[in-house]
């Protein structure tokens, strides 16, 4: 019984690592960028969801579509502005990401305090399935989640910039062969990454509590989910995300759970070592 | 070559430059500087505000009626805070500031158990009076002169809240979540006694990593035991708030208690009214108290934002503070402000009747003895339900 | 091939015998003033020397071409081997430091070992792992070390009974150490040894097919770089008398990559320049330390766009535009 209730905990939360990390590996594939301020995205998705609910008092789902254009637009002229020089270059261009990270964390800091905030939920109760109680809060959010990648599954398989960008990843050189213009896809690749952390920012915004230090979390999964299931390949990203939320779940029935965080970064290693393309994953090493 | 020597002395001159921009860190005459170091930022920072704005509304108080008179001088209060972000490392640059380079002589701080014993060595070597919040009994002793505890500590008060708990709600079994640090650890322990001496059992005793936010796993391990109380004591009360929250989303109906360390606004603030009706706190407020109800509408006024419960502690520590600077006619001599500090009898402040203690448990009266309360919350407000002393609750 | 050398040399600025000699005198002027400001400013001074030291560390790795975001994994290893070494062991501060850096080496060897073939951001992602994975086992294994508390009042350091107590006496220790390394790096990068780690990190392919081995001059890049940072550790641990694992997690790495990045990559005084106006910046502009923050981040995007080489490579353009023109 415990572990069936542990295994729908750790799909759920699986399931939420993964919307964490899809953009980040999105903007890897096309870009061959490790995106440093994924985090802060997040972070500022929660902020902006926080505002816009509590400040303007927008219905939540309204709050949610305006954050997600907000910062695909923002997203896109961040890339075209500063990082464009870099776009060659992975590890400059990482780099500089770290950079604003550090800007975007710290304005955050400056504007809205070091104090935790809290939203108001958007739904409460709980989900009963036999034993198993899954909070409503969260059933929420999945659902959204994977409506969100559903929709992207189908961008990226079936409108054109969306094929554009996925020949992008299989292989660079085809892609510009080809003339897909690079002032288009390189803004609206990262755009669309960053979105969709910011995104997943303001669908969890109501689960925890928003705060200016939301973002290193994120971050964190999405690299392991990332590192897992291959950089660049979304189905990889589903995969590890999934398995993520279930090695933690079942590991913290059994161990501590600083012991589970251990557990999961040598898996980590081993895994770069031995499989760095991860277990989807495309892209040269 | 030319240009190589001219950019190096260019880059020298800069640099010089910029390290003279330190303040030389002399005080004026005029202003009597007292250092404030807690955390800003993180899980503790609604502590840290707390502790800041509490003396910084005691210094306003002063400074408005001209300065703080002692031996016929008056000085302006000056509270300088800087964020120990809850890092003993940090904790320890700061304190290394606030004592050599602004030169103060009493220190507001340390808020955590980690940082103090990290500090505690710098401000005695210095004689440098620390009013702490730091929950280990390390931070008080015989061989530390110049530190006192405002805050009472599990130590002090949960044997007579948990005696009462156990038995109003009839309690068999209890499940803690805590940091996995210094406070978390000596908390845990002190509340494994406790409740075995009131007859009921701390079965499951969750230890976390403090920037955690999902409890969902280590709730579900909880509920496995069949508890029938959560507690809460020894987290920062945003994560309290998360665990009481996700504890209801998951269908805890039990009791959820908090056995020591105020919190409740900022609990209701993240939990809702809903998920903490009926939870049972520590409380050091009496509502009721007119000096109490007056901090906490000033506090509301100056700062408009949930006060958190430790705040009038400190507010009570600066002014027991200045009295003693008067008492003993001096804000230089530390050791002279300490012996006055510590001989305060029946000092009238915010929180009631205060006395210092604490000569059993650490060798030496410098834990500050306030009163305190077991509060059952209802629709978000505290309604207190017994009135408690280091013997018991009733 | 004397272009391709007169490239190299503008690249390499500072390492004319007499550029080094300038700059130690330069550090050692600069290094006497803080000894005359007091306490506060001395402990400044020695954080800044203790972050020379363990940037000069990463600037050796990355001139053979790999960027570690592991770096505060190592200087943990130094703090606590050297501390634990001489807690159960019963040895003198300077053996456990010794101690301490032969383990730093070995770990370094192993790791580097599996992990060198990775490039690029792959190397970067796995140091990053690890440095994480470092972070936690020091948490988790409380019993071995002291965990989340750490371990307090350490002594400190002596040598052959001398005993550096006090912050001058420690200075002066740290100034030595310091000194130490830059000279060390000095005579890495100007050896062929340097060459070939340059070689190798700018081509490696390239490198190969003259007879280098990628492989082996990383990994005893790695072994050197890791050593400095552990023996930053030891100072370090000695110093502030606490050693926990808070002090060395990601964002102190990203701190270190961030000082190479700023001070140069590539120069020998990179490390020098961005450990100085790293370290001293928060302490000068006291409070307001988001806006810093701010203006390191912004700081670091502008120097990637327009100064590649860093604060250290401004005088090197400087002169280039003069010769070229």
């Amino acid at each position: 019984m415990l572990i069936a209730q542990a295994t729908v905990n750790g799909l759920v939360v699986g399931l939420l690592y993964l919307f964490m990390a899809v953009g980040f590996t999105l903007v890897f594939g096309v870009m061959r960028m490790v995106n440093f301020a994924h985090g802060e995205f997040y972070m500022l998705g929660a902020f902006s969801a926080y505002v816009l609910t509590t400040g303007l008092h927008l219905p939540f789902l309204v709050s949610v579509v305006l954050t997600l254009v907000a910062a695909i637009v923002v997203g896109g002229l961040l890339e075209y502005l500063i990082l464009k020089p870099l776009r060659k270059d992975e590890l400059n261009g990482m780099i500089v990401t770290i950079g604003l990270a550090m800007v975007l964390q710290n304005g955050a800091l400056l504007v809205f305090g070091p104090d935790p905030l809290s939203m108001p939920a958007v739904i409460t109760g709980t989900t009963r399935i036999g034993s198993i109680v899954i909070p409503n809060s969260r059933v929420y959010v999945v659902v959204f989640a994977v409506i969100i990648l559903a929709l992207l599954y189908v961008f990226l398989r079936y409108s054109r910039s969306g094929r554009a960008l996925r020949a992008v990843v299989e292989s660079f050189q085809i892609a510009s062969i080809q003339g897909i213009p690079a002032r288009v896809f390189y803004p609206l690749g990262f755009g669309l990454g960053v979105g969709l952390a910011a995104v997943a920012g303001a669908l969890m915004a109501p689960l925890f509590v928003v705060s200016a230090f939301n973002g290193t979390t994120p971050l964190l999964k999405a690299f392991i989910v990332v590192i897992l299931g291959g950089l660049g390949s979304i189905p990889g990203a589903v995969v590890a995300g999934l398995a993520l939320g279930l090695i933690e779940s079942y590991a913290g029935l059994f161990f501590k759970s600083s012991t589970a965080d251990m557990i999961i970064f040598l898996v980590v290693i081993v895994m770069l070592v031995l499989m760095p393309r991860g277990l989807l994953g495309k892209g040269d090493v | 070559m030319v240009t190589r020597r001219i950019s190096l002395t260019f880059g020298a001159a800069l640099v010089v430059a910029a390290f003279t921009g330190l303040p030389a860190g002399a005080s004026a005459q005029e202003t009597l500087k007292i250092g404030a170091m807690v955390t800003l930022s993180g899980p503790g920072a609604a502590w840290g505000l707390a502790m800041k704005n509490g003396a910084q509304i005691a210094a306003d108080e002063v400074n408005a009626k001209g300065g703080l008179e002692v031996a016929g001088k008056k000085y302006k209060v000056e509270i300088i805070a800087y964020d120990d972000k809850y890092q003993a490392n940090e904790a320890v640059t700061v304190t290394n500031r606030l004592v050599h380079e602004d030169k103060v002589k009493y220190m507001i701080g340390p808020l955590g158990s980690a940082p103090a014993v990290a500090v505690l060595p710098i401000t005695e070597k210095n004689k440098v009076i620390t009013i702490m919040m730091a929950f280990t009994p390390k931070a008080l002793g015989p061989d530390k002169p110049h530190s006192f505890r405002v805050c009472i500590t599990t130590a002090e008060v949960s044997q007579p809240q948990i005696d009462w708990i156990v038995k109003s709600r009839n309690l068999k079994k209890v499940g803690g979540l805590f940091p996995n640090d210094e406070s978390g650890q000596v908390i845990a322990k002190d509340l494994q006694k406790a409740y075995q001496h009131a007859g009921a059992d701390l079965v499951a005793v969750e230890l976390f990593e403090r920037d955690r936010v999902d409890f969902v796993p280590l709730l579900t391990r909880m509920f496995a035991k069949g508890i029938d109380a959560i507690e809460l004591d020894g987290n920062s009360p945003s994560t309290a708030g998360l665990i009481v929250k996700q504890a209801r989303e998951l269908g805890f109906t039990g009791t959820i208690a908090r056995t020591g360390g105020p919190a409740t606004a900022d609990i209701v603030n993240v939990a809702g009214k809903e998920a903490t009706e009926g939870m049972l706190v520590h409380t050091p407020l009496n509502p009721g108290l007119p000096s109490t109800k007056a901090y906490m509408d000033r506090y509301q006024a100056t700062y408009k934002s949930p006060m958190n419960g430790f705040s009038p502690s400190f507010y009570d520590g600066a002014n027991m503070l200045f009295e003693a600077m008067r008492r003993a006619g001096t804000v230089s001599d530390t050791d002279k402000v300490s012996h006055e500090l510590e001989n305060l009898k029946d000092f009238s402040g915010a929180l009631g009747t205060l006395n210092w203690t604490g000569k059993q448990s650490y060798g030496i009266d410098h834990q500050l003895n306030i009163p305190f309360y077991v509060a059952e919350v209802v629709d978000g407000a505290e309604v207190i339900r017994a009135t408690c002393s280091v013997d018991k609750c009733e | 091939m004397s272009e391709m050398v007169k490239k190299m040399d503008r690249r390499a600025w500072g390492l004319k015998p007499s550029g080094l000699y300038a700059g130690l005198l330069l550090l050692l002027c600069l290094a006497a003033w803080p000894a005359l400001m007091g306490p506060y400013v001395l402990h400044v001074a020695i954080l800044v020397c203790l972050n020379i030291l363990i940037v000069n560390g990463l600037s050796i790795i990355e001139r053979a071409g790999q960027l570690s975001f592991g770096h505060s994994a190592f200087v943990a290893f130094g703090a606590y081997g050297s501390v634990l070494m001489s807690m159960h062991f019963g040895l003198s501060p300077m053996a456990g430091g010794v101690l301490a850096l032969i383990l730093a080496a070995i770990i370094a060897l192993v790791l580097g070992g599996v992990i060198l073939r990775l490039k690029g951001v792959y190397f970067v992602l796995v140091t990053f792992a690890f440095a994480e994975l470092t972070r936690l086992a020091l948490m988790d294994w409380a019993d071995l070390t002291g965990g989340a508390n750490g371990i307090a009042a350490i002594p400190a350091f002596e040598l052959f009974g001398y005993a550096f107590d006090t912050r001058p006496r420690f200075y002066g220790l740290v100034l030595v150490a310091v000194a130490f390394s830059i000279i060390l790096t000095y005579r890495i990068f100007r050896n062929p040894l340097g060459e070939a780690f340059r070689a190798v990190a700018e081509n490696g392919a390239l490198a190969e097919s003259t007879g280098l081995s990628v492989y082996r001059l990383q990994l005893l890049a790695f072994i050197i770089g890791c050593m400095l940072a552990a023996l930053g550790g030891v100072l370090m641990a000695r110093y502030i008398g606490f050693v926990s694992p808070e002090s060395f997690n990601l964002n102190v790495s990203v701190g270190l990559v961030t000082m190479l990045v700023i001070g140069g990559r590539g120069s020998l005084w990179g490390p020098a320049v961005g450990a100085i106006v790293l370290t001293t910046l928060p302490e000068v502009f006291r409070g307001a330390l988001q806006t810093q923050h701010i203006f390191y981040g912004i700081a670091l995007i502008l120097i990637l766009r327009f100064l590649p080489g860093g604060l250290a490579g401004v005088p090197g353009l400087l002169r280039g535009r003069q010769k070229v023109s």
